[in-house]
């Protein structure tokens, strides 16, 4: 060991001992039993019908850009769900540790929590709701649109899009470990040096925190040179760059913010692991290292992370509300100059995160005007909404329903932004809840988009629309449950209360804190309604059955194809003629009727070798975790094993007949993408 | 300009009204700002908000009207071939960008006002940042107390801050262990306390009064407990203070300040008092930090605390 590990290590287990399971914690007990039960619901069922091969072929082996946006999607909403029920639980402790006066249960003296539990709790709802909630929700809509927007067969590289998935999940599942064997970290998601040194933070909280976003930033970054390559090589005929749809164009931008910002948090992820395995000295407060160092390169990627959250999201926003105003969307070059323009602003932005930190008031004023240029494209992009919604014919679908209520978010968001990005308002309110209230606002505005996107895209993935009347009641609590929270999240900002208290010395914040507490009760509602929409549309799916353009009044090349997509998208690849491709052909009233015969098409092979690099990533983390050197040593060759084994593999794809496909055409309406494709093909010949 | 400011005001006001009764004792402590220093950060976050009331209040009024007028079932008229128009984007980048120039202009009037290196605010003279004869106050941060060390008087308070009304106070800021952020809400700007580096703020407050200063940084298991009190007091109430706590039984040296900093969770903010103070404390303090020294966090403390108290017992508190 090079370091001073405090507790027992042995060769075999590493630091792993029977007590660093916390089966004594009640909390975690019952968090236990939920994940266990709700993983048995999965399980059993899978099992009952005898599922196992077919959820084996047919996903976990898929290199279908689809199904992978899907299991993202799963994904993101199951981390979403976990990162709610963490946000529940800070806002239960703090309206229950309000006053020195404030009883304590459990073993907390205020409320409870004991502040190291309540630490990882908020820690871990940082590093969910951005890392492992919102980005894979993102990448997945990316996944599942992109492709087919610009009318391509699949990603540049489906094998590697399968790994990215992996190794994303692979972190996730590290954090849901972290809460049942050991610790997770209680030094916030951005890691707060020299907090999560070794001396200050002994356990192994800061190694899963650490390891779980290495390994899935690798991840993303292999998914930013996917999207960028299939968005740069693959587009079809005539899909020119001034008719590339926008949630494209966003999702270009995006990825290049993620191709070039991801590896600096590598970077100072990895310095942070050669600091607490190799006793380096990057980030400890003397013998040479510097905080700053890890906080300067931690918000060079944390910045441009914010914005490669929201510009997809701005895109959603594009799409929708040019369909459901049934109107093109207003100022298309500006759109797209505007996204540019705040991915490259994103770059100069990030001392804003600590203007309290004491550089100079000049290097202060430049970073505070930078930040304030970020709100001109902003504003742009609002005007051009807005002027879309202008003698449009508006449809209160509800996708269009969250994109006007996101719309509000974000001028809230806006405008506190800007207050904070004067460092003279900031020095009184950082560190404050009245920035997470900010910020909530515009992750908010985020997930407010993923749901506009996850109704407005559906029925293209799976043939059937969502319930509309649930749709309309998960969307009025979630926005009420938002508008009470945050609100009152503002007001406490401006009483003076500070971030991450587990116990909150002044009696006088107790009526604002109940009052966010009621917020969370209506997002509890919300949860409810969110469930009975999916459970109602699925029950009822055989009566919403729709075809390839549900809403009517769509634009752009997805909705060309059958819903559900088949799983090689386009029979024929579409020639494009317009920037609104199907907008444009309805308005010439162009003839759809099919080919006579259909070309060939080259289709990817499933392979098992990503959901194995999986399996070892999951091994070499929770090695090195636990400094089980043995376990993360062999799982580490083990993947360079792979990647070598797959480099010498030729046959990777296979021909799909034009008699096949013609037969698959015919019964198009009848597939979907939970079928089995060799059940699709056999159901095809049958008719035939 | 003044009118600017006034329609700003004005504009700001509004939305604040609503959330603060602005009664003095309604618990929101920013709109309550004492002293030249934080009343200049209240009057920049009102004209900043001001400005931007310019441009968002149109805007969610527009985005609303537009999205009632032209929904559907209104049968408003309806244009699907326009979707461009020269002048109209010219202005949407237009009007953001005077904006943010106006922004900016204010900004960069308020960042030298408000520097905690150095407020322009506090000037009595031109030139003369710190006024004529500035009290110095050291502060150290352990886990997790605040060490308020006066070299000129060679007394040292734990979460205490006693300070004369009428006079500028400069601190010198260091942490012991990891970064915290000393905050006076009403009082000073919010300024970072970071193990082996220096950073410095002020401020002066001309009324007596009693204000609640607190931690704003996490910084472990302890951090919920880090508060202090503010107190601003008369000159001669200053004086006298000085001279009791002179005569306190406890000392402090960088050797008593080595166990003083171990982990310890002063639960009900006790203040303790030390006399006869090594001047050069904080020095050590900082030096010593750069040269490696750490108070590490026990792991039973760091997955236990508080409510296993702490082993070591504060020395020797006097109040």
């Amino acid at each position: 060991m090079l370091v001073d590990l405090q507790g027992p290590w042995s060769p075999l287990f590493g630091r792993l001992t029977l007590a660093s399971i916390p089966y004594s914690n009640p909390i975690i007990i019952f968090a236990f039993v939920f994940t266990a039960l709700a993983g048995l619901a999965v399980v059993v069922p899978v099992l009952y019908y005898r599922k196992v091969g077919y959820i084996f072929r047919e996903w976990l082996t898929s290199v279908d850009h689809k199904k992978i946006g899907v299991m993202y999607i799963i994904l993101g909403l199951v981390m979403m769900f976990r990162g709610f029920v963490d946000g529940m639980m800070i806002r239960t402790q703090q309206v229950m540790a309000d006053g020195p006066h404030s009883p304590g249960v459990m073993e907390a003296q205020h409320g409870y929590l004991p502040p190291s539990h309540f630490d990882q709790i908020y820690s871990s709802h940082g590093t969910l709701m951005i890392l492992f909630a919102v980005t894979p929700i993102l990448t997945g809509l990316g996944n599942i649109i992109v492709p087919l927007q610009i009318g391509a067969r699949d990603m540049a590289f489906p094998t590697m899009n399968a790994i990215s998935l992996w190794l994303t999940a692979v972190g996730a599942m590290l954090i849901m470990a972290s809460l049942f064997i050991g610790d997770f970290s209680d030094a916030g998601w951005v890691g707060l040096t020299p907090l999560t040194e070794l001396p200050y933070s002994p356990s192994v909280g800061v190694d899963y925190w650490m390891w779980a976003i290495q390994i899935s930033s690798i991840g993303t970054t292999l998914n930013a040179i996917n999207i960028i390559t299939t968005i740069v090589g693959m587009r079809a005929p005539g899909m020119r760059w001034d008719r590339l749809p926008i949630f494209t164009w966003t999702t270009l931008s995006t990825n290049i913010i993620g191709l070039t910002a991801f590896p600096i948090l590598g970077v100072a992820l990895a310095l942070l692991g050669a600091d607490r395995y190799l006793g380096t000295h990057f980030y400890t407060a003397g013998l040479g290292g510097n905080l700053m160092l890890y906080t300067d390169l931690f918000w060079i990627w944390g910045h441009p992370e914010v914005y490669f959250l929201v510009l997809p999201s701005f895109g959603i926003l594009s799409e929708v509300i040019a369909t459901f105003s049934e109107k093109p969307l207003f100022g298309y070059i500006t759109m797209v100059a505007a996204t540019f323009a705040i991915a490259g602003i994103s770059w100069a932005v990030w001392l804003h995160h600590f203007f309290t930190m004491g550089a100079g008031p000049w290097v202060n004023t430049f970073f505070s005007v930078a930040t304030m240029l970020v709100g001109i494209p902003t504003g742009v992009k609002v005007f051009n909404w807005m002027f879309t919604m202008y003698r449009g014919r508006i449809t209160y679908t509800t996708p269009m329903l969250w994109s006007v209520a996101a719309l509000i978010l974000l001028l809230v968001g806006g405008l506190t932004g800007v207050m904070l990005a004067n460092p003279a308002i900031d020095y009184t309110v950082h560190n404050s809840v009245f920035v997470i209230a900010h910020f909530h606002c515009m992750v908010l505005l985020i997930a407010f988009t993923i749901f506009a996107a996850v109704i407005y895209w559906y029925p293209k993935v799976f043939g059937y629309k969502l319930d509309e009347r649930n749709g309309t009641w998960f969307f009025a609590t979630f926005t009420a449950g938002t508008a009470i929270t945050f609100t009152a999240m503002f007001g406490l900002g401006f009483m003076g209360e500070t971030r991450r208290l587990d116990y909150l010395y002044d009696p006088s914040w107790q009526p604002l804190l109940i009052v966010e507490e009621l917020g969370i009760f209506v997002y509890v509602l919300s949860c409810y309604f969110f469930c009975r929409m999916f459970y109602v549309s699925i029950r009822d799916r055989n009566l919403n059955r729709c075809g390839a353009d549900p809403w009517g009044t769509s634009r752009t090349l997805e909705w060309m194809t059958h819903s559900p997509v088949p799983f090689y998208n386009f029979a024929v690849t579409p020639h494009v003629n317009a920037r609104d491709e199907l907008a444009f052909r309805r308005s010439v009233g162009a003839d759809e009727t099919p080919p006579d015969h259909y070309e060939a098409i080259h289709m990817p092979k499933n392979t098992m070798i990503p959901v194995l690099i999986g399996v070892l990533a999951f091994g070499f983390g929770f090695g090195m975790v636990w400094r089980i050197w043995w376990m993360a040593g062999l799982s580490l060759l083990g993947i360079i094993a792979l990647v070598i084994f797959r480099s010498f593999v030729h046959d990777h794809g296979y021909l799909l007949s034009g008699e096949d496909i013609a037969r698959m055409e015919g019964k198009a309406s009848q597939m979907s993408i939970m079928s089995e494709t060799q059940d699709e093909m056999a159901m095809a010949e049958g008719v035939h | 300009m003044v009118n600017i400011k006034f329609l700003a005001r004005l504009a700001a006001l509004s939305p604040l009204l609503l959330l603060g009764a602005c009664s003095g004792n309604d618990g929101f402590r920013l709109f309550h700002p004492v002293g030249p220093v934080a009343s200049a950060e209240f009057h920049y976050t009102l004209i900043s908000t001001g400005v931007m009331m310019l441009i968002i209040v149109p805007t969610t009024v527009l985005t609303c009207v537009f999205a009632y007028r032209y929904r559907k079932s209104a049968n408003a008229s309806y244009d699907p071939s326009w979707s461009h128009s020269l002048p109209l984007e010219l202005l949407m980048w237009g009007v953001p960008l005077l904006i943010v120039v106006a922004l900016a202009y204010f900004t960069y009037q308020s960042v030298f006002l408000v520097n905690p290196a150095g407020p322009e605010s506090l000037n009595e003279t031109p030139g003369m940042a710190m006024g004529s004869d500035p009290l110095q106050v050291d502060v150290v941060t352990t886990d997790w107390q605040w060490l308020f060390i006066y070299p000129g008087q060679k007394i040292a308070t734990i979460d205490d801050l006693v300070v004369p009304a009428g006079r500028t106070v400069q601190f010198r800021l260091t942490s012991a262990t990891v970064t915290n952020d000393f905050y006076i809400p009403q009082v000073a700007p919010m300024i970072d306390v970071m193990p082996g580096m220096r950073t410095l703020d002020a401020f002066r407050v001309d009324h007596t009064g009693t204000y609640e200063g607190f931690s704003a940084d996490f910084s472990g298991a302890g951090f919920s407990w880090m508060q202090f009190a503010t107190r601003i007091v008369s000159p001669d109430d200053f004086a006298k203070w000085v001279a009791q706590t002179q005569t306190a039984p406890s000392h402090l040296d960088y050797a008593g300040f080595q166990k003083l900093a171990q982990p310890t969770i002063n639960e009900d903010a006790k203040p303790a008092y030390f006399s006869d103070v090594d001047p050069k404390l904080w020095d050590e303090v900082y030096t010593g930090v750069q040269q490696g020294a750490v108070y590490p966090v026990p792991k039973e403390t760091q997955t236990k605390a508080p409510e296993a108290k702490m082993p070591n017992a504060r020395p020797g508190s006097t109040s």
